[in-house]
């Protein structure tokens, strides 16, 4: 039997943060990962990350996936088990390993449960021809594997998971015929709706797979709209026909090993699904043992990253670890996460903490000293932001449908014909209050502001704005371009984000596309600056008449 | 429309139908553990991570339960398959 001082069971991205922290506070941990190499879900992610510098933002998931090992490699505090799926966790604390095909039993003083998530799936006729995905298979094909996986595909479900895989299936070179969601309103980041949008792919909110059909594979599917009530409209069926359906329907906490090592579990509905009882260091009602990430409700990467690190600066603590230093790190995490749960888009986890907070305190596990981690207001973090509606996300905005800005919410943010005239300004077309900051830090002359917090939406200040075009590239949902109006008598030149195959050259016409894809025109491109190494989205400046200068918004190869 | 629910898969592992499922709902079972010991649904190599929510909502459904309600199968060790090879390995090696 192999005894450690902390055991983090599973590599993604909280178990990788929970090392680390545990590591830097002088705790010696074992690393399990089930898979070949550490990174979990981050290693498919090739879209650049939300929240703030601390959670890496702008960086591309792929991209921190490696940073993070990289780090945890060289820490001499940190072993490393690969190929290494955990069994069980007994009641003596017992943790027993598949460890690269043989048997391990490890006894650790304490153990971090970061098992992450599974995808949910459906019921529905056909559902077991080859062909039906979920969209993390689709994710590992095409970005861990470089396999195209399909030609044609229907994407079912318009949460974040849903967008991107569809955003990265048609840079991929696949055609998405539809997005499909069941909620009247898209439940992923508007900016990221707005980007398949412009590449062509419809989004159709209400609306539900009924079938899959096919002889030996999927040849199709029939999809329906859905009335109040969740149920299918008779007459509305239509035929898709595609090569692979892909399902994008939310995600279960992996909860296994708690529920065998006997913590105290929950079904929570805000948190998707049963999860561990944790208190506000994430320690379960079994002593030692600490949940980190999705397993105990499903969140964005973003509070995976920052849930392992305080689960880890806890273990260490609690291993008398750390010092005086460790208390104002666990505070700092708390901090973070009240941050990025502050917005709009964090209110269900909210609602699903205050719920997990009053389990907590009934089976005695919370230590009323510290602030939970989602207590915003307590740690001076603007959270009345949460009720606050901006008119541009009231329900009654088609954006939240559609993904695509209506013109009303255009108006809000166009700069005004003054500053157009004065010379080239940007465009900031994010409309929701999404825990994102990278613009603000993007901006050398302090044009973009969010006064409250990251939650806030993107405020620019036009006099300011020089429209250099930094913040295109560094904005993570690719929502900011930058128009000069002067350009030419009859041309503006706008500078557009691009993230496709191939790159458009200097010199060439390409088609100016609308916020729906719908080819305006053929203009000349008149520069490409690339990205760079490691931020990778390059951005074209296109020359376009005038009058369409607020219409064009992408760019497509001829 | 027509029953499809022969060609609905909700225990991919163990092929196991709708139409299977809502059968044995329909002859008196209440739990997802009873189900599970008739139809094998849960007991192949994902164990139950993706048919467990799909029988716990027929459940959900047929009962007028919640959700919450529902109770769960009991989780017991090992959480994933693994070959009995591997087990009488580890014995061997730590009893000689």
């Amino acid at each position: 039997m192999k005894a450690v001082e902390v055991m983090v069971i599973g590599g993604g991205p909280a178990g990788l943060c929970a090392a680390l922290s545990a590591a830097s506070l002088g705790a010696k941990v074992l690393l399990a990962e089930r898979d070949g190499t550490p990174g979990g879900q981050l290693v498919k992610q090739t879209h650049k990350f939300f929240g703030s510098e601390k959670q890496y933002a702008g960086d591309r998931g792929v991209h921190i996936a490696q940073m993070l090992l990289d780090k945890a490699r060289v820490d001499s505090n940190i072993e490393i088990w690969t190929d290494s799926a955990v069994l069980s966790i007994y009641e003596d604390g017992v943790v027993t390993v598949e460890h690269e095909g043989k048997h391990a039993k490890v006894k650790p003083g304490r153990s971090i449960i970061a098992t992450g998530a599974a995808e949910k799936f459906l019921s529905f006729p056909g559902n077991d021809l080859p062909g039906v995905y979920g969209a993390g298979a689709v994710q590992t094909l095409m970005n861990v594997s470089g396999v195209k996986p399909a030609e044609r595909v229907l994407m079912v479900g318009a949460g974040n998971i849903g967008l991107i895989v569809s955003y990265q299936l048609a840079q991929a070179g696949v055609k998405v015929e539809a997005v499909i969601e069941g909620a009247a309103r898209i439940g992923g980041y508007l900016v990221h709706a707005s980007k398949i949008r412009r590449a062509g792919i419809p989004i159709m909110t209400r609306h539900t797979i009924l079938e899959a059909f096919g002889e030996k594979q999927v040849e199709g599917a029939v999809i329906a709209q859905l009335d109040d009530n969740w149920l299918p409209v008779a007459g509305t069926e239509r035929k898709i026909a595609c090569d692979a359906i892909c399902l994008a329907v939310g995600l279960s906490p992996l909860a296994e090993l708690a529920w065998q090592a006997g913590c105290e579990m929950a079904y929570i509905k805000e948190l998707s699904g049963h999860v561990p009882i944790v208190n506000e260091f994430l320690e379960s009602t079994i002593s030692g043992i600490y949940c980190a990430g999705d397993v105990s409700g499903i969140e964005e990467a973003s509070a995976a990253m920052v849930e392992g690190r305080l689960a880890g600066i806890s273990v260490a603590v609690s291993l008398g670890h750390g010092g005086g230093a460790a208390e104002a790190m666990q505070r700092e995490a708390m901090g973070e996460l009240g941050e990025l749960r502050a917005g709009l888009m964090g209110r269900h986890i909210r609602e699903g903490l205050a719920k997990m907070d009053s389990l907590a305190a009934e089976f005695g596990i919370r230590n009323s000293e510290f602030k939970t981690p989602h207590a915003a207001a307590e740690l001076g973090i603007g959270c009345e932001v949460q009720d606050i509606s901006i008119s541009a996300t009231s329900p009654a905005s088609a954006l939240f449908s559609s993904g695509v800005p209506a013109n009303e919410d255009i108006a809000k943010i166009c700069p005004s014909d003054e500053r157009f005239a004065a010379g080239p300004v940007a465009v900031v077309e994010c409309f929701q209050e999404i825990p994102c900051n990278p613009c603000v830090k993007a901006c050398n002359r302090g044009a973009i502001a969010m006064p409250r917090d990251i939650n806030d939406m993107p405020a620019l200040n036009a006099r300011l704005c020089n429209g250099c075009g930094r913040c295109i590239p560094l904005c993570p949902g690719l929502a900011i371009f930058v128009i000069d109006m002067d350009y030419g008598e009859d041309l503006a030149l706008v500078k557009l984000p691009y993230e496709y195959v191939p790159i458009p050259k200097a010199g060439q016409l390409a088609l100016g596309l609308d916020r729906c894809g719908r080819e305006l025109g053929r203009y000349e491109v008149v520069r490409v600056m690339p990205g760079g190494k490691r931020n990778m989205t390059h951005t074209v400046a296109l020359a376009v008449p005038k009058e369409l200068a607020m219409e064009v918004r992408a760019v497509g190869v001829l | 429309m027509e029953n499809r629910d022969s060609e609905t898969i909700v225990c991919r592992c163990e092929d196991v139908t709708r139409e299977m499922i809502l059968a044995c709902i329909a002859d008196g079972y209440e739990t997802l553990d009873e189900i599970k010991r008739v139809t094998r649904a849960g007991m192949g190599p994902c164990q139950g991570r993706t048919c467990r929510q799909l029988i716990a909502a027929e459940l959900s459904r047929h009962y007028g339960v919640s959700m919450e309600e529902v109770l769960m199968t009991t989780f017991r060790p090992p959480a994933k398959p693994i070959s009995l090879g591997v087990l009488a390995d580890a014995y061997a090696s730590e009893n000689g």
